[in-house]
């Protein structure tokens, strides 16, 4: 060009040319005989072509067999009547290509001059699946030990709380599968499922790439054309709504350093509402991003959270609202405080034109760069359908974006808005900050399983922390006894998935000194001794002073009965009312020791005895039957659930004894 | 915006990007030219989306550093969005978004890489913005304190936080005693506080130069009108005087294997095996890259089929070859299934390897590992950020930026014979290095 410039000013932007026009390619469409509906967007640029199929089915409650439909893609691709899995695998492989099911979706791509393979492998696993037995039971097992996990992932207890309470456990939205109803699945209903919703009539099938519109017909008629329709019924769900006022809801994580926090409400807003897409721009506002009101005060003014979002989603049921941050324990109350500040701001007219603008710069954007993808196109074609969008609901989407006003939000803003109408769920340290946060609402808690917690305060007002501590010990053989209680040696076992696992315990409370060892079979894996001020790990031969904090662990087992010290030691214990452990009534109690560690003790309202014990560093220990050792009581079995191991641990006593003889060889 | 997604300065992220391979059959055409400040400029033209890439691969990562201020390239890519002299704090991420646009940023061991993609009427803005970054990045001691605090952070998430998150660390110092790649790009937190204000000021003036750099653009652009708006922002722009580093040392060649053990908080244990790669240019990288699929890529590659499916002895084997430009390593993560041992799941890989050096691969094989790769190259210029990349990176590694042409090529000429040569060559056990990942709860249970 030859240009050359001057001075070049750059003390302010350059100024954007025109704005460039957004064209949004059009999907061709054809139906099947047997009513599949297929969508074609014709892109040459790479030799490769995807198909994705969607089922347009009503949600399924799947009730005691909840977890049904999370096997069914997995099923699926478990092998087909001509080929096995192995040979599914392989033979995907081969073709460098891929394919995945979902229960109501399925998609395969590969490079265009293999896509005849492909379809024979893609309609072979979508029209004659042969669903082994073996592959279920493989899935069932991977599915118990993934309900294990989420047992301990804040992320997944936050969600499956929040599903509950905003949808009610008898709803598809807020079901959720359990260890027994994962193994009430059976082979008969996988098959059930597939017979009743895998239907063409109610199928989209998008095909994106290096395709004409005839290949598409010709192809998607000879692999599709034999699957064979049915009637499937549309199913009617309640539209649940917010609630009257706002609660809080609680899940204690005791070994959490933050709380996950998060306000949500159902809103009754479906794709096709004329409200839908400034609803967007509302809470693009309000928490779409790092120019979100959420993220600056949250994160940039108040430092609570590396970030804060919302989002309001729309269902052609019932949709919902959500704001979510991780935020440091000691900031909880303070943050919750915030989100329902921001909740309220956005209904004063506060909203600037700046704001309104960058949002639609960000909204319009993100449209403009989602065209590079082809597929995006098919997405827009197949969403039109399902969720009865107008016709031209995309080409005008930019149009209507842009149309999109300050006053309108302003209107808007009540119905979308409920700071008053929500629920605030926590999961984190609860008895952090349960106190504090009276003021927001109803406390109600939850277990990490989501289920409602029940926990009743303490009627008889004679009950103190000292005494429950004291019938405890009374309960165990009296102080006495325990007292004389010098040594103890414990030898118990788990298994996990078939490996047996052995943990021996020996203590001399008079040195004081303690060994643990754990053996995998007849390997040992690791062996600790245990000193006043130190402890020694010993793994695969190899020597190691424990790290401070699990030395601080550790030092606990040199104490056989600690109750029986809490006193002398300056610990003090709180009563904190009644709570279950197992369908059992028990004392909840918090002991706090001089250096500020905390642990949580239930012991039985009936029997006095101790039935779990909480802390940050060890996790969950829920203690068993107890036996009589000549006049001392013990637990013979314990379910240990740590934050350290993917699956709780049940361990069972096999041998136990109390001032056993020790040898000093014992301690080496 | 999540900061964790934007600063992929991390150790694997930056590992999977040098780690992409191949590009299409589809001839990637481009324009070239050089400033005389040295700037290399490369343009693609494709007008399908009305979006533009705008990228700068500096030519400095963790292994241009001082072993006393380790960490500096990676600290640099989070001080670079502090702002210009023309541009205010914090304002980079919010303008990018504000036109509609996205941005992104990440370190590794050879280069530091930012690109933005925007509606393809604000190219000038990115180019302006690019080049405020180039000529007089704000670098003062407000940014500095307060990247230092997010760098901490990142380290603390992405590494010390993460299940298997130190691997890199672990191996990086093992596996290179002399050559700088000892170090890994998150570098030590130590380093960054000592550091003062005017070794920054240093580092900028020496790495982030134009001759240190490759400006490419690609999308809906105007070949003409682009080189004009390159010029008018980019000729101005001093040529570098400081003395690059660039670190002539050849690792020696290690003839024992060295083992270790790490414990960390994860659930299961893992084998970490590292081998020694050639430099990224040499010949051999194509037949490397498909051995590393064929041991790990898909879920019927050897050791998924053998050592996950059959023997159930680990949940994943994952290759991860990180093609450094002066010789990467070859990695192999296993993590166990519930029960295994380590030597035991060590021992499973190993077999296959020794049967693959042994009997080589069979014929049918051969062809499936073809079409994957096949299949890898074509999708690998899906977008045209991703474009930007590739050319950029071909310019700084191979010299010329039409390698990204001659890649499928190069795949094609890797013979069955090749894999089975290179498996013995590079996967040697004398001078691996082997670690071992054990949970801490191993040892405290209970």
């Amino acid at each position: 060009m030859g240009l050359s410039y001057g001075q070049v000013d750059r003390s302010k932007y350059p100024e954007p040319g025109p704005a460039p026009e957004i064209n949004i390619g059009n999907a061709e469409t054809f139906t099947l005989a047997n009513g599949l509906k297929v969508f074609v967007v014709e892109n040459h640029k790479l030799p490769r072509v995807t198909y994705s199929l969607v089922l347009d089915r009503s949600p399924v409650y799947e009730g005691e067999k909840a977890g049904l439909t999370s096997f069914v893609g997995d099923m699926l691709m478990g092998g087909t009547q001509r080929r096995t899995k192995d040979e599914l695998d392989e033979a995907i492989d081969r073709i460098g290509g891929s394919i995945t099911f979902g229960s109501a979706s399925a998609s395969a791509s590969s490079l265009t001059k293999y896509q005849d393979k492909l379809l024979t492998l893609f309609s072979d696993i979508l029209l004659h699946p042969s669903f082994p037995q073996t592959e279920l039971d493989k899935l069932k097992k991977q599915a118990i030990s993934g309900l294990a996990s989420e047992k301990d992932d804040p992320e997944a207890i936050s969600d499956k709380v929040a599903n509950v309470v905003l949808y009610g456990k008898d709803h598809p939205y807020g079901e959720f599968a359990t260890e027994k109803t994962v193994a009430n699945v059976q082979l008969t209903d996988v098959k059930t499922y597939y017979d009743t919703y895998f239907k063409p009539n109610i199928g989209y099938l998008a095909i994106v790439g290096d395709i004409t519109k005839k290949e598409a017909e010709k192809l998607t008629n000879q692999y599709f054309g034999s699957w064979t329709k049915g009637d499937v019924k549309k199913i009617e769900w309640p539209v649940p709504a917010a609630p009257e006022k706002t609660n809080v809801v609680l899940v204690n994580r005791p070994t959490s350093v933050q709380s996950i926090v998060k306000v949500t409400y159902p809103l009754a807003l479906k794709y096709n509402d004329p409200d839908a897409l400034a609803a967007q721009v509302l809470n693009n506002i309000l928490g779409g991003g790092s120019t979100g009101r959420l993220f600056l005060n949250l994160r940039e003014r108040k430092g609570y959270t590396y970030g804060a979002y919302s989002t309001i989603s729309p269902d052609k049921i019932v949709g919902n609202f959500d704001a979510n941050a991780s935020v440091r324990t000691e900031v909880t109350d303070s943050a919750i405080y915030q989100f329902l500040q921001e909740l309220k701001r956005l209904d004063q007219n506060t909203i600037t034109e700046e704001e309104l603008a960058s949002a639609k710069a960000v909204m319009s954007g993100r449209f403009g760069r989602s065209l590079e993808q082809p597929a995006t196109i098919a997405r827009f074609a197949i969403n039109t359908e399902l969720q009865e969008l107008p016709q031209d609901y995309y080409k005008n989407y930019l149009k209507h974006l842009n149309e999109v006003s300050v006053a309108q939000l302003n209107s808007l803003a009540p119905k979308y808005s409920k700071p008053d109408n929500a629920y605030i769920v926590v999961v984190g340290n609860t008895d952090a900050f349960k106190d504090k946060l009276k003021p927001y609402g109803d406390i109600a808690y939850y277990t990490n399983t989501g289920e409602p917690e029940v926990k009743t305060a303490v009627q008889d007002a004679s009950v103190t922390a000292e005494g429950v501590i004291n019938n405890y010990l009374k309960a165990l053989g009296g102080r006495e006894k325990l007292q004389s209680v010098k040594s103890l040696k414990s030898v118990q076992e788990a298994e996990v998935q078939g490996m047996k696992i052995t943990a021996a315990l020996l203590v001399d409370q008079t040195k004081p000194v303690a060994v643990q060892t754990m053996k995998m079979g007849d390997q040992v894996l690791s062996k600790i001794i245990i000193h006043k001020d130190k402890a020694t790990m010993e793994m695969k031969g190899q020597q190691k002073e424990a790290p401070a904090e699990m030395f601080q662990a550790l030092k606990q087992t040199l104490t056989i009965f600690p109750e029986l010290y809490y006193a002398a030691n300056g610990a003090k214990v709180a009563l904190d009312g009644i709570g279950k452990v197992n369908e059992e009534d028990a004392y909840k109690i918090i002991v706090t020791q001089p250096d500020g560690t905390k642990v949580v003790n239930y012991y039985s309202v009936s029997s006095g005895l101790k039935l779990k014990s909480t802390s940050t560093s060890i996790g969950e220990v829920e203690f068993g039957a107890y036996k009589d050792y000549n006049g001392v009581k013990l637990p013979i079995g314990s379910t240990i659930n740590s934050p350290n191991m993917p699956v709780p641990l049940k361990m069972t006593v096999v041998e136990q004894e109390i001032n056993p003889t020790l040898s000093v060889s014992d301690f080496e | 915006m999540n900061k964790r997604k934007l600063f992929s300065g991390g150790l694997l992220t930056g590992l999977l990007c040098l780690t992409a391979i191949a590009q299409s059959q589809e001839k990637i055409k481009f324009k070239e030219f050089t400033l005389a400040n040295g700037l290399t400029v490369i343009m693609h033209q494709d007008k399908t989306t009305p979006i533009a890439a705008v990228s700068v691969l500096y030519h400095v990562g963790s292994k241009n550093e001082n072993p006393e201020r380790t960490g500096f390239a990676h600290f640099f890519e989070h001080l670079l969005f502090e702002g210009s002299e023309n541009i205010g704090r914090g304002e980079f991420m919010k303008k990018i978004e504000g036109i509609g646009g996205t941005l992104n940023a990440y370190t590794t061991n050879d280069q530091t890489y930012y690109h933005e993609v925007v509606p393809s009427n604000y190219l000038e803005t990115a180019l302006y913005m690019e080049s405020e970054r180039m000529m007089h990045a704000k670098i003062d001691s407000v940014g500095v304190e307060t990247q230092r605090e997010v760098v901490k952070e990142e380290k603390r998430q992405r590494m010390d936080n993460q299940p298997y998150g130190s691997i890199l660390i672990e191996v990086l110092k093992r596996a290179y005693q002399k050559h700088p790649y000892h170090w890994a790009t998150i570098g030590s937190m130590e380093h960054l506080n000592a550091a003062s204000l005017d070794e920054f000021m240093t580092f900028y003036k020496t790495y982030y130069v134009p001759n240190n750099a490759v400006l490419s653009i690609a999308g809906d652009i105007d070949y003409d009108q682009t080189e004009a708006w390159v010029k008018k922002y980019f000729d101005e722009i001093p040529k570098g005087q400081g003395e690059i580093n660039r670190p002539h040392i050849t690792e020696p060649k290690r003839d024992q294997e060295i083992r270790d053990t790490v414990y960390d908080n994860i659930q299961l244990p893992a084998v970490v095996e590292a081998y020694n790669l050639p430099r990224k240019d040499s010949p051999d990288s194509y037949a490397l890259n498909m051995l590393s699929t064929y041991l790990a890529g898909g879920k019927s590659s050897l050791l998924n089929k053998e050592v996950v499916d059959k023997q159930q002895k680990a949940v994943q084997v994952v290759a991860m070859p990180l093609d450094l430009e002066d010789g990467g390593l070859f990695l192999f993560l296993g993590i166990a299934n519930m029960g295994i041992q380590a030597d035991s799941l060590e021992y499973a890989i190993d077999e296959q390897i020794s049967k693959l050096q042994n009997q080589g691969i069979t014929d049918s094989d051969f062809a499936k590992l073809k079409a994957q790769i096949e299949n890898m190259v074509v999708n690998r210029f899906s977008s045209v950020a991703g474009i930007a990349e590739s050319l950029a990176e071909a310019k700084v590694y191979y010299g010329h930026a039409d390698e990204v042409n001659q890649e499928m090529k190069k795949y094609n000429q890797v013979t069955k014979a090749d894999i089975q040569r290179v498996a013995k060559q590079y996967l040697v056990k004398n001078g691996r290095v082997v670690l071992h990942y054990l949970p801490k709860s191993t040892a405290q249970h209970q």
